[in-house]
């Protein structure tokens, strides 16, 4: 056993163990909401993985709790029913959220979230028929197991309750955030754009946090609601969801302990600070300030560096003999026609077109170029082909199928996977986590066998992470798979990219001057890499100023200048053409290095 | 009939005038420092207590009260940027967000153990008659605290546009790193941002104070209202900031006389809400694949 597993048991075996050991109900209270704070923190640590700070969480709570109240009270039914209906409740309040505000990122959503909370409160308040307004709603039933003689009393009973509540919480966001869940979440917060690229849609992921984290805020709700037995607006306060933040900031934001230990620490320092009457809140929001000035990432982490307990990560398996088949091929071989065609494509930003009719074709398992000087709009082309930029006119197609204007991620998952120009890659991870990011799509495992963690599961993530492994191999960067991706030096952190860019199974490569920032050493590697790619059977096409490359690599050029194409022919015919000549003289770049 | 409705736009503006400064030094906040204030509620409160302070306790002229408070006010931002934001500024957004909620509790509570939470008035020096003006009628402060509202807008608008450090600040607005190399001190700009920012909300919270209630809680309000504004007119936009003022200001004083009261304060959020689902991409925002 672990270290870290002795240690937990431990710490679930005392904490199952106290109210046995005659502590005193106020204690136990302290405990209980507690442990109601740590399935709010929870999830909004869920979903502040993936970037997004909602700061009017209380709301969910509020309404999970009036939602369960409400039920009990007008209805009969029993608390054993209406917890969890005002759970499920909640998650569709939260999706309906989801929907209008999950577009918008940082700031936006932090200050729309902090409205949207505030407008619950108003109609909370103000909602008299249904809510009793400020006088609060009075009389809810205690929590009962069905009928009314299995009815919770004392505080151990409820303690024991919120210990299953937290206990599956726990293992919940434990298994979200260790999972490709968890990958995808972060990978979205730490460059968007490359985790769309890479399959991984932004949306349903962040939206899956949202919901989920709803969920248990409507269930802690719930529990609240025939905890207490009273309900008022109060509970909409925008203090109640600055407690949250700062649980989950202060404990440690995105680790799976930090809430918990966020939640057990900012319950108690309050009531500690009830010797200070008058003073109380003032220190309270001193502490807080110290808090976050000096230990912004959290306790748990501060804890672990004191205690050299450096988080055994999974390890790395070898890569020996997993090499081959980290590539299908071009599945559509069969098929005729070229891989990719773009068609009269045009794109206008204002009155200056970007790109302007521009038709090419990328043949299977060819390597075409796409070159002209800077502003020509290549990487205009580049966002048009793959998603990001819906262009003013044209069409292209994938495999024979219409992909224009379908979300980046759809087009990923179809074996259409790009390489950015600078940022290709996700700064804080690893580099192995950053290619097992990138294979996600490739998973086929459902959500619930995720959870469940099934032999079926473990078996696939053993698989991806084996690939991922190959592909670094294939790259050169085995011995870098621990290091942090953004530690790599520029010539790896390219070769990085290339490697996540590998790492979705793609039939079609795009690449955004892959060489950019590269030695000639590198470069070499590069091109020999690129041609081992095509050797496998991918078609590439690629942005590049290095014409040493470009000229010694591709089997055919296409050029643009000022968004128009006007040349496309083999490397020896575009060296010649008069027009390209002439579009490249004064620079002289196109043969500096050839 | 449209009496009564000027009636509303015209006290609607005027509110409107006091939640365009707020938005205004929240959105120049944002726009240069990627600090969301929200200790700006704060600022705000600190304004009419000042006022309340200088004027209604130790006598101090009106007038020379309302603008030493506005610097006072302003004092207290630059110390909060020197002392806390200065330490923050390579920290991810959500960390000096909530050190701006910790100094919120603090001064909040400061303001409560100092001023005690009880609401107080700012018997200021104006006539209680209200001005007729044909159908329509507003009494004299309120008429101050409009034109004073619009004369700080012009005048922040002049000084971001005319003046050497206004240039400052939107060459860092627009580019950090290249205004650094050019020779700004983005330290000072920095400093100078909050403060000004600080000290808008303090000018909104000083007129709006003399206007109505004055007490320890009357910031949080205040504050929510300045976040829908900016989200209305767009994060760093600071004509945005006065057209999302203004807007919310008459919406809301629409909404009171004529569907509820109670609701009046969610009407601004109604609104954002309304404007996401015509434009589900984002207020103003292009769709942000940053590349």
């Amino acid at each position: 056993m672990t270290t870290r597993g002795f240690w937990g048991i431990v710490a679930a075996v005392v904490l199952l163990a106290l109210p046995l050991l005659g502590v005193d109900d106020y204690y136990l209270h302290l405990l209980i909401m507690a442990g109601l704070f740590f399935l709010l923190a929870a999830g909004m640590n869920l979903l502040l993985a993936a970037g997004q700070l909602n700061l009017g969480h209380t709301a969910f709570f509020g309404i999970g709790a009036y939602t369960s109240g409400l039920l009990a009270l007008h209805y009969g039914l029993s608390p054993l029913w209406t917890l969890p209906l005002a759970a499920a409740f909640t998650g569709v309040v939260g999706y309906l959220l989801g929907r209008l505000t999950l577009k918008l990122r940082g700031a936006y959503f932090v200050l729309v979230t902090v409205g949207f909370a505030e407008v619950i409160r108003l109609v909370a308040t103000n909602w008299m028929d249904l809510t009793q307004g400020p006088m609060g709603l009075a009389g809810v039933p205690p929590f009962n197991l069905g009928t009314e003689r299995l009815t919770l009393v004392s505080k151990r009973d409820y303690y024991y309750l919120m210990a299953v509540m937290a206990g599956g919480t726990l293992y919940l966001t434990a298994r979200l955030l260790g999972s490709r869940i968890g990958r995808a979440l972060r990978a979205i917060q730490s460059n968007e754009s490359l985790a769309e690229s890479s399959g991984i849609s932004a949306y349903a992921h962040t939206m899956l946090a949202l919901v989920v984290s709803c969920v248990l805020a409507g269930a802690a709700g719930g529990f609240y609601a025939h905890y207490i037995t009273f309900l008022s607006p109060e509970l909409f306060g925008f203090q109640n969801t600055v407690t949250m933040a700062v649980m989950v900031v202060a404990g440690g934001q995105g680790m799976v302990l930090g809430p918990a230990l966020g939640s057990l620490v900012f319950t108690f320092v309050p009531e500690m600070l009830r010797m200070a009457v008058f003073y109380r809140m003032l220190l309270y929001g001193v502490i807080l300030l110290l808090v976050v000035m000096f230990m912004p990432r959290g306790l748990v982490f501060y804890l672990r560096a004191l205690l050299r307990d450096r988080a055994k990560q999974p390890g790395v398996p070898s890569a020996a003999g997993a090499d081959a088949g980290f590539t299908s091929g071009d599945d559509g071989a069969r098929m005729a026609g070229p891989a990719l065609a773009v068609r009269d494509v045009t794109v206008r930003f204002g009155g200056l077109a970007a790109v302007e009719g521009l038709s090419l074709d990328l043949t299977r398992g060819e390597i075409l170029a796409l070159i002209g000087p800077n502003g020509a709009g290549k990487s205009t082309a580049f966002n048009v082909i793959t998603g990001f930029q819906v262009p003013d006119a044209g069409r292209v197609d994938f495999d024979g199928r219409d992909i224009t204007s379908m979300a980046p991620y759809r087009i990923a998952e179809r074996g259409l996977v790009r390489m950015f120009q600078r940022t290709s890659i996700f700064p804080e991870a690893r580099a192995i986590d950053n290619v097992l990011t990138a294979c996600h799509r490739l998973a086929r495992r459902s959500l619930g066998e995720l959870v469940l963690t099934t032999s079926g599961y473990r078996r696939e993530e053993e698989r991806l992470r084996g690939r991922a492994r190959a592909i670094l191999h294939f790259v050169g960067l085995d011995h870098k798979a621990e290091e942090a991706a953004k530690n790599l030096s520029c010539g790896e952190q390219r070769l990085l990219g290339l490697a996540i860019a590998l790492a979705p199974d793609p039939s079609v490569l795009l690449l955004d001057e892959p060489a950019a920032g590269l030695n000639a050493v590198e470069t070499e590697r590069l091109m020999r890499l690129i041609e081992s790619i095509r050797g496998r059977g991918l078609s590439v096409l690629l942005v590049e100023h290095d014409m040493k490359l470009v000229m010694g690599l591709c089997d055919r050029v296409v050029v643009l200048n000022y968004g128009q194409k006007i040349a496309e022919g083999t490397p020896a015919e575009i060296q010649r053409h008069p027009e390209v000549i002439r579009a490249y003289l004064g620079s002289g770049e196109i043969f500096a290095h050839s | 009939m449209l009496a009564e409705l000027t009636q509303h736009v015209v006290n609607g503006l005027i509110l409107g005038g006091g939640y365009a400064l707020m938005g205004i030094g929240l959105t120049l906040i944002f726009g240069i420092m990627r600090v969301v204030n929200f200790a700006h509620g704060e600022f705000f409160m600190l304004g009419a207590f000042f006022l309340f302070t200088l004027f209604s306790l130790w006598g101090v002229n009106f007038f020379l009260a309302s603008l030493l408070s506005v610097l006072g006010v302003g004092l207290v931002g630059a110390v909060v940027e020197r002392l806390v934001l200065r330490r923050l500024r390579l920290q991810p957004i959500e960390i000096p967000m909530l050190a701006m909620v910790a100094l919120s509790v603090i001064i909040q509570n400061a303001a409560i153990l100092l001023w005690d939470p009880s609401p107080k008035t700012i018997k200021h020096v104006f006539s209680p008659v209200p001005l007729t003006l044909g159908p329509i009628h507003v009494v004299s402060i309120r008429l101050f605290a409009g034109a004073m509202a619009v004369a700080l807008i012009v005048g922040s608008h002049l000084f971001i546009q005319k003046t050497r450090l206004g240039r400052a600040m939107r060459a860092t607005f627009q580019d950090t790193d290249m205004a650094r190399l050019a020779g700004v001190d983005v330290d000072k700009i920095y400093m100078f941002t909050f403060a000004f920012g600080a000290a808008l909300a303090g000018a909104s919270g000083a007129l709006l104070g003399a206007v109505f209630w004055v007490y320890p809680a009357m910031g949080d309000l205040a504050a929510l209202k300045s976040f829908a504004v900016v989200i209305m007119g767009g994060l760093g936009d600071f004509l945005g900031a006065i057209v999302g003022g203004l807007l919310l200001g008459v919406a809301e004083s629409l909404g009171a006389g004529y569907i509820s009261s109670g609701y009046k304060d969610a009407i601004g959020f109604v609104l954002i809400i309304l404007l996401l689902l015509w434009r589900p991409q984002g207020l103003f925002g292009k769709k942000t694949f940053p590349r």
